[in-house]
């Protein structure tokens, strides 16, 4: 289950040798990495496990610490100008950067997409959005679009199905390259999951403001995650995982892991355990 | 069945999910509907080419409304209709009701028609000593059962042939003792036969007006329009003003994409043009023809800028294809249109304070946006609902109260990260196992899921930790 | 009847408001139809591919590979030899030799031998036979229009329909079949009703069972004519 019952600061593990990589390809890119809300607080070890993979594709990665939240309680509850608020702060915090990678889908089409969408009427800071827009891509499809990477030496035994989380799927086409990465997994096979693209009915703040419609949603996508009979449910959004994973774990499935597909990808799926060990 | 309120939309909801069985019954109709949809596009490797001649075919007609409805007004006219207009639904259906009075009408045929629904008709002829006779086979069951439709293409999907079989027994004058499907389709067609042959009235929608000749376009299965239309004495149709095309050919691109969208069959049985009242000599057809035009809310879209919504063409894909339609059905949403065009659509029917909420009953997915032959940016345009509810402050106090704080303290990294890493440790409290089974202010998550554990610590300050001391403040 | 006052006054109103939503355009007449006929050249590539490149062949096609609701189809000659055709359908249904034919002299000048012609059409479990203008091979309709010889009803009454299509009026899309349309439109004699059939009455309202026969013909026979 999406649960580590390690405690990753209560381990002394120091990840400094992570950094010693050395940039494998193409001229170094300089990566701003938005953490998003979920991964800072309530599973780290995806934040690790994104550091870990885009320094293995050659990028040099830094983390801004005056980061926050992309808006999007904000924008999907209507508040605009909160959005706005939200917006100049994080375009000033990661413009400067090459490429800006965020480990979801939908955190990811908020700055690609919705920063435009509030800010089309001051055309200093839509520039800047617009700028800021072409630069960020979600984790996934950067390792695979940007940079061609293949992740080496990675190893879990079991088998898998993936939900394609509908913001990566719907408004960035992330399909194929998740696959194509966790192809190069020894010891992971893929099993189709029904309604793979259905929308698990997370919805940000839909989750809590029409709980019992999101419940009848999400009880229908974990009975095809059942149905597909795997080891791990693999995803890209930590929104929906959660969703998932906490719907199965209520019911009693304690037998199907959820994960982030980085954590898979980085070997990182014990928690902080491997973290130290990533990137081999 | 009581129609229910769009204001009522939670009642409503709650409602829907505790009926045990409702779910199979959507799912009967919307599932066959998405994988016969899907085979139709397979089948159609042009679709994408052709839904953006579609979306540009209506953006064209929608940028030139006064032209086109000028010239529609004139062709149409010149055809011997003649042509009213309404501005509000309650306006349209008192002419609709005049014309019926003027000609002393008893018995008035319907062949299905939305708008009709929207202006409030069907209520308006229930009232009077009319007789409303409903000639679409699931427009015919629900009158019987005296339900709103809960669907805009199969308004009787809720229906099951348990409830059809005792609605013919109880109604037809010549009921089947067969249980069979086919022989309650058969004592349909023998009840409404002689019914369609003595109307003194038969009213139509349209699915399209023809600018450039007048026409209006009616598009069946069952062709039950022509049986409408043309044994009455008098024809009615009534049509929202955002039907228009510029012509025939241009009509043509959006059929392909509108029996696709809403069936899956690549056409229709019955597709018909109407110009007006019989001809001299004519071997049938109406004596007196008249054409409605209605407003209720649609100019109002395009001062909105909500005109993409304009480009509907009522396929009802964008239900079919919903995951809150498929859980709590048509009739939750308490409007005429369900689903998410008709969460968009219902704020300028009606009003956006009755019916904000069904704009908010919205995962965001974009299967709706997806599957749309028109490529209407749905959650978009539901979204910006949203804006103007918060605007106007309809969103419940506690919600907005919950916002804007997070967006206080969203656009303070510092605080946020403060207040995420107090968050962590709250949340720390009541894990157990690595789980959460309850959790204070979240009680929305916890009622139906667990929620796992955090780390003691969030990923900012375990990176701050291993960092060596340099900032990393960037660039 | 006369137009109300209220309609006189809505009228303005919504013009108004659509001036309102939009002051700026003020396209003239002729821009628009420039922008509209181009709309129509995007046709091309954006509908379905006819399985046959001959309208009537890829119509029959259509119809036998079983694409059009309830439809069959075939080809004779001439009309001379539509009563042998008309009496082999009666035969397949085994039913009497009484058919209700669309009152045109080429269909009155036919020997029909033991077949009466002028059964009451309302009257269920009837044969209708009528002269289609058009067919399109796109979606295997045959069109008919309203006129003194074309009583719309003979199409929507029976439970069983015989249409006669000419050969050479079969239309490779439904597109073309607008053109004409915009032509007939143009001479000021279009038909009140203009009707595209592609296959019978059918419905899925209940369970979404498809029954076929709903109010009009459940049997639908498409008879191509070469020389006509």
């Amino acid at each position: 289950m999406l649960n580590d019952s390690t405690n990753l600061s209560d381990d002394s593990s120091d990840n400094s040798d992570q950094k010693k990589i050395p940039c494998v390809n193409v001229g170094e890119k300089r990566v701003g990495l938005f953490v998003t809300c979920l991964v800072n607080t309530m599973r780290p070890s995806v934040g690790f496990a994104s550091l870990s993979l885009l320094e293995q594709a050659g990028c040099k990665v830094e983390v801004p610490e005056a980061q926050s939240c992309c808006g999007q309680p904000a924008f999907n509850s209507g508040d605009d100008e909160g959005t706005r608020q939200i917006a100049y702060q994080t375009i000033a915090q990661f413009e400067g950067f090459d490429y800006v990678v965020v480990p979801s889908g939908s955190c990811a089409a908020m700055i690609k997409k919705s920063f435009i969408e509030v800010l089309k009427e001051q055309p200093e800071w839509l520039a800047r959005a617009k700028r800021l827009a072409n630069v960020t891509y979600e984790l996934l499809s950067f390792l695979v679009d940007v940079c061609d990477f293949v992740p080496e030496g990675v190893e879990l035994n079991g088998s898998y199905t993936y939900h394609d989380s509908c913001s990566g799927y719907r408004s960035l086409g992330v399909y194929e390259q998740p696959r194509k990465m966790l192809a190069k997994v020894s010891g992971l096979s893929h099993k189709p999951l029904n309604g793979h693209s259905e929308c698990c009915g997370f919805g940000g703040t839909f989750c809590v403001k029409y709980s019992d419609i999101s419940n009848e949603i999400v009880t229908e996508k974990a009975d095809n995650i059942l149905d597909s009979n795997v080891d791990f449910l693999l995803g890209g959004d930590m929104g929906c995982l959660m969703n998932m994973a906490g719907k199965l774990n209520r019911d009693g499935h304690t037998e199907i892991k959820a994960l982030h597909t980085a954590e898979v990808l980085a070997g990182m799926t014990q928690g902080v355990i491997e973290v130290k060990n990533a990137g081999k | 069945m009581q129609a229910s309120k769009p204001e009522h939309f939670n009642l409503n909801v709650k409602k829907a999910l505790a009926q045990p069985d409702l779910k199979g019954i959507i799912r009967r109709t919307t599932d066959k509907a998405d994988a016969k949809r899907a085979e139709a596009v397979v089948n159609f490797p042009e679709f994408e080419k052709a839904r953006l001649q579609g979306q540009k075919i209506k953006d064209h007609t929608i940028k030139h409304m006064a032209h086109y409805l000028a010239e529609f007004e004139k062709n149409a006219s010149a055809q011997g209709a003649i042509v009213h207009w309404a501005s509000t639904g309650e306006e349209a259906s008192r002419i609709v009701m005049d014309i019926c009075k003027q000609h002393n009408a008893k018995k008035v045929t319907r062949s299905k028609s939305m708008l009709g629904e929207e202006i409030g008709l069907t209520h308006s002829l229930d009232n009077s000593d009319i007789e409303r006779i409903e000639t679409d086979l699931a427009e015919h069951i629900i009158q019987l059962a005296g339900d709103p439709p809960s669907h805009i293409v199969w308004p009787a999907m809720h229906r099951s042939r348990e409830d059809v079989i005792k609605l013919f027994r109880q109604f037809h004058k010549d009921p089947t003792s067969s249980e069979e499907i086919i022989d309650l389709v058969d004592s349909a067609r023998r009840d409404l036969r002689t019914k369609f042959l003595a109307a003194d009235i038969g009213i139509s929608g349209a699915n399209f007006l023809l600018a450039d000749s007048g026409s209006t376009c009616t598009v069946t299965n069952e062709g039950n329009a022509e049986l409408t239309t043309t044994p009455p004495k008098v024809h009615i149709i009534t049509a929202g003003i955002e039907k228009l095309v510029p012509s025939m050919a241009h009509a043509v691109p959006l059929l392909r994409l509108l029996t696709r969208s809403a069936t899956g069959a690549e056409i229709t049985q019955y597709i018909t043009f109407h110009n007006g009242p019989k001809r001299i000599n004519d071997a049938d057809g109406p004596e007196e023809c008249h054409i409605v035009l209605v407003d209720n809310g649609r100019t109002k879209m395009l001062a909105d800028d909500m005109k993409e919504m304009l480009r509907c063409i009522r396929c009802g894909a964008c239900m079919n294809h919903c995951v809150v339609y498929k859980h709590i059905g048509g009739h939750a949403y308490g409007s005429v249109y369900p689903g998410p065009m008709g969460s968009v659509l219902t704020p300028h029917l009606n009003s956006l304070e009755v019916a904000n909420k069904q704009t908010h009953a919205c995962t965001m997915n974009g299967r709706c946006e997806e599957v749309c032959p028109v490529n209407i940016p749905l959650p978009k345009l539901l979204r910006s609902l949203r804006a103007q509810s918060w605007e106007k402050k309809f969103e419940p106090l506690t919600n907005r109260l919950f916002v804007k704080i997070f967006a206080q303290l969203a656009k303070r990294p510092k605080l946020f990260q403060f207040t995420s890493s107090c968050s962590v440790l709250f949340m720390r409290v009541f894990s157990k196992n690595g789980w959460i089974r309850f959790l204070p202010l979240a009680a929305g998550w916890t009622k139906n899921r667990d929620l796992i554990a955090p780390n003691s610590q969030t990923f900012m300050q375990q990176y701050k930790k291993h960092q060596k001391p340099k900032s990393n403040r960037s660039a | 009847m006369q137009k109300y006052k209220s309609s006189e006054l809505s009228r303005a109103r919504i013009f108004k408001a659509i001036h309102e939503a939009a002051p700026e355009n003020q396209a003239s007449k002729s821009d628009i139809a420039t922008e509209a006929l181009a709309l129509l050249s995007l046709s091309e590539g954006a509908r379905p591919e006819l399985l046959s490149s001959d309208a009537a062949e890829a119509m029959i096609m259509r119809i036998q590979a079983g694409l059009v609701i309830g439809t069959t189809i075939e080809k004779i000659k001439t009309l001379d030899s539509l009563p042998t055709t008309v009496q082999s359908f009666l035969d397949k249904y085994a039913l009497p030799p009484c058919i209700k034919i669309q009152d045109l002299s080429d269909f009155q000048s036919l020997d029909w031998g033991v077949i009466s012609t002028n059964s009451d059409v309302r009257e269920d479990n009837s044969v209708g036979l009528c002269l289609a203008e058009y067919g399109v091979a796109e979606t295997g309709s045959f069109v008919v229009h309203s006129s003194p010889e074309m009583p719309i009803l003979i199409n929507f009454l029976p439970l069983y329909l015989l249409a006669v299509v000419p050969k050479s009026k079969i239309l490779h899309y439904m597109d073309d079949y607008a053109l004409i349309a915009n032509d007939i439109a143009k001479h000021a004699k279009t038909p009140r009703n203009m009707c595209l059939i592609s296959g019978v009455s059918g419905t899925t309202d209940i369970e979404g069972v498809l029954v076929q026969g709903a109010h009009g013909p459940k049997i639908l026979h498409i008879i191509v004519v070469e020389d006509i």
